[in-house]
């Protein structure tokens, strides 16, 4: 397939998810254009969640479209294990961040790291001890790299979590309310690390609830209500002055709450 | 060809028997090590320790042997049922020690302060406050306990006594239907072990009516 | 009442030939029950009722039996069918027994590793199998250490119940040199110190293992 620079990284087309008789999803558009950082916001229980995990197919859509880089995601047309070597293909190319890290208890931090280049590139060990190394070093953490999991604070584990997503050189970077379980005193040292990733320009969903992080790094700003984007913004306009009454009533008490 | 149901069943009925009373003569050697453990006298402790954990560190299978075999050297003379309810009551006796002990100490501290500073004693806190709290696990933990001696009195087998394994064993070398008699014994072990199952849970749901659950 | 124990002393190398052999015995039947007991448990989670069905019963009927009897079923009964050394029957039975209670420890603990290290691991790209070959199986595996470890401690101990079926364990080896020396008292002593003593050592293992796996948790 060819792609040229037009082609959007992430792109969602009429998008639905239900769970039993709950629709979360209600037709979901969306194009996220390379170098570019999203951010979604919204009350819980909005969807906004399941969009991202759907993304990465950890939730499958019942209708619509998922496209990576012009590659479908979705494709209900693959069974077994034909859509299983498909998936595990596609999901090389994402990098997904959780809420609460789920990083691999039973490993040293390097071994969290260098896991999938070792076993899904092959990649020597040694190279890929100096690659974990190198981005153990990009968040911080080279010293601890011996260290496992048990013994790091929130903060520390949230960061090699990103490490390790960052690890299969991902085309995108999917980010599931990755501060919301820190203490507040931790959060500032991801947003860092995140901050880091969007000046080199790699390309960001977030999902978040830190509106003052997601106004300064985003260049694009979803609110998400009852399964719907209610609104889509510049983050300056969508922060500043929303036009949709449900969104300067989510922000009045998130902004006012915070401020 | 005989019939082997009725004999399996007269061995069934040996196998609850012995264990039956190990587990109610275990159950008075069990409190008597909890309350040696916690007795002002150190040796009393340290005693009932060592003990529980020779007890614990040792075969049941080789202690059977020792006391069988072995106590005619030191006078102990025991025919081999008496045997068997014997040293599976001192064997079982050391497990429920601990298990009470837990029990016990799975009550939070702030009832026995609570207790005490009342003006209860040692022995009526124990007796009103703690033990009706613990009560409900220490049966579940005295059943699965129940359950290991029923498993274990097959042994007691080996110094001839005519229980389910031993029965069993025999009428497979005398019919050579290995299929049949294994069914049906382990049926019986199998009925056995869940009617212990059944009284415990009733036991629990009665020592627990007015507790939280 | 006199004690005499110059026949211990006597017959201590063959003692210790029986402590070898049930030494021995201890790490075959630990391999194949913890082995198999994982095997046993992946199986019984993650495949259709037809497969699993049968195992799942076979862990319960293992559980539910006394080991002696299983024993005499293997002994007398495959053995009617098959010719097998008495040793193997022997490994077998106690594998079984040990397999069907660590299978349902490994069950329980496979389960409660959470959905979110299968999901952080599929978001990787990984597969099922190498999902489960990774990450739910090792952590499940150090989940289980606890536990396990209590199991082979317990199972050493029923090693000596082999001497049932001739064995030639610690007990069976005794039992012949009582035979010889009329001193049961002395060796079923010696015995006990012999199991007391590796029934410590393994309690030190234990505690050593747990020490190092609990970072890992």
């Amino acid at each position: 397939m060819t792609q040229t620079t037009d082609t959007p990284m992430v792109e969602l087309k009429g998008v639905k998810k239900r769970f039993g008789d709950l629709e979360v999803l209600k037709g979901i558009d969306l194009r996220v254009d390379r170098g570019k950082i999203i951010s979604i916001i919204g009350p819980s229980g909005s969807g906004k969640s399941t969009l991202l995990r759907s993304i990465n197919n950890l939730e499958v859509i019942d209708e619509g479209q998922i496209l990576l880089d012009g590659v479908q995601v979705n494709r209900p047309d693959l069974k077994g294990m034909a859509f299983e070597r498909h998936i595990n293909h596609i999901r090389q190319n994402m990098g997904m961040v959780f809420q609460h890290f789920n990083l691999f208890p039973h490993m040293s931090t390097l071994d969290n790291v260098t896991l999938a280049p070792r076993k899904l590139k092959g990649m020597e060990t040694k190279s890929a001890r100096e690659l974990g190394m190198e981005l153990l070093e990009r968040v911080g953490l080279a010293d601890k790299a011996q260290a496992y999991p048990s013994s790091l604070s929130g903060g520390q584990k949230q960061r090699v979590a990103i490490a390790r997503a960052l690890a299969m050189r991902p085309k995108v970077m999917l980010f599931d309310e990755a501060t919301s379980a820190l203490d507040p005193e931790l959060v500032e040292e991801v947003n860092q690390v995140m901050k880091g990733l969007a000046e080199e320009h790699m390309t960001m969903l977030i999902v978040t609830h830190e509106m003052g992080f997601a106004r300064d790094v985003s260049d694009w700003a979803m609110f998400m209500d009852g399964g719907v984007v209610v609104e889509a913004n510049t983050p300056e306009h969508l922060f500043s002055h929303p036009d949709q009454e449900r969104t300067q009533h989510f922000l009045r008490k998130h902004l006012g709450a915070q401020a | 060809m005989i019939d082997i149901t009725p004999l399996l069943v007269k061995a069934a009925w040996v196998t609850v028997d012995i264990s039956a009373r190990a587990l109610f003569f275990g159950f008075f050697i069990a409190a008597a090590l909890v309350v040696m453990r916690t007795a002002r006298l150190p040796p009393l402790r340290w005693l009932a320790r060592a003990y529980i954990s020779v007890v614990r560190g040792t075969p049941y299978f080789v202690q059977l042997l020792l006391v069988f075999y072995g106590g005619p050297a030191i006078g102990l003379r025991l025919d081999p049922f008496t045997c068997g309810v014997v040293v599976g009551a001192f064997n079982i006796g050391a497990y429920m020690s601990e298990a009470m002990r837990g029990a016990i100490e799975s009550v939070e501290s702030g009832q026995n302060e609570a207790s005490r500073s009342l003006g209860f004693g040692r022995l009526a806190t124990l007796r009103y406050i703690i033990l009706p709290q613990a009560a409900g696990l220490m049966i579940r933990s005295i059943g699965v306990l129940a359950i290991i001696l029923v498993k274990n009195s097959s042994l007691v087998s080996i110094i001839s006594v005519v229980e389910l394994t031993y029965q069993a064993q025999r009428l497979i070398g005398s019919t050579y239907k290995p299929l049949e008699v294994f069914t049906l014994s382990a049926l019986m072990y199998i009925v056995i072990i869940y009617a212990v199952m059944g009284m415990v849970e009733f036991l629990y749901r009665r020592a627990t009516r007015y507790t939280f659950r | 009442m006199e004690f005499d124990f110059t026949p211990v002393i006597d017959y201590f190398p063959t003692l210790l030939k029986g402590v070898g052999v049930t030494l021995l015995i201890g790490l075959a039947v630990a391999l194949l029950s913890i082995l198999g007991g994982q095997l046993v448990a992946v199986i019984s989670l993650y495949t259709r009722k037809v497969v699993n069905w049968p195992l799942r019963f076979f862990i319960w009927l293992f559980m539910t039996t006394p080991l002696l009897l299983q024993l005499y079923f293997l002994y007398f009964g495959l053995g009617e069918l098959i010719l097998i050394p008495a040793i193997v029957v022997g490994i077998l039975g106690l594998g079984f027994h040990y397999m069907a209670y660590n299978a349902d420890i490994f069950m329980a603990t496979i389960r409660s590793v959470s959905s979110g290290q299968y999901e952080a691991s599929r978001s990787l790209g990984f597969g099922h199998l190498r999902t489960l070959l990774y990450i739910i199986l090792p952590q499940a595996f150090y989940r289980a250490l606890p536990q396990l470890s209590n199991n082979m401690i317990i199972m050493v101990k029923d090693i000596a119940v082999l001497s049932a079926i001739g064995i030639g364990e610690l007990v069976y080896v005794s039992q012949y040199a009582i035979s010889i020396t009329f001193r049961p008292f002395e060796f079923y002593i010696t015995i006990a110190v012999i199991y007391y003593l590796i029934n410590l050592m393994m309690e030190a293992g234990q505690s050593w293992i747990e020490r190092r796996a609990a970072y890992r948790r």
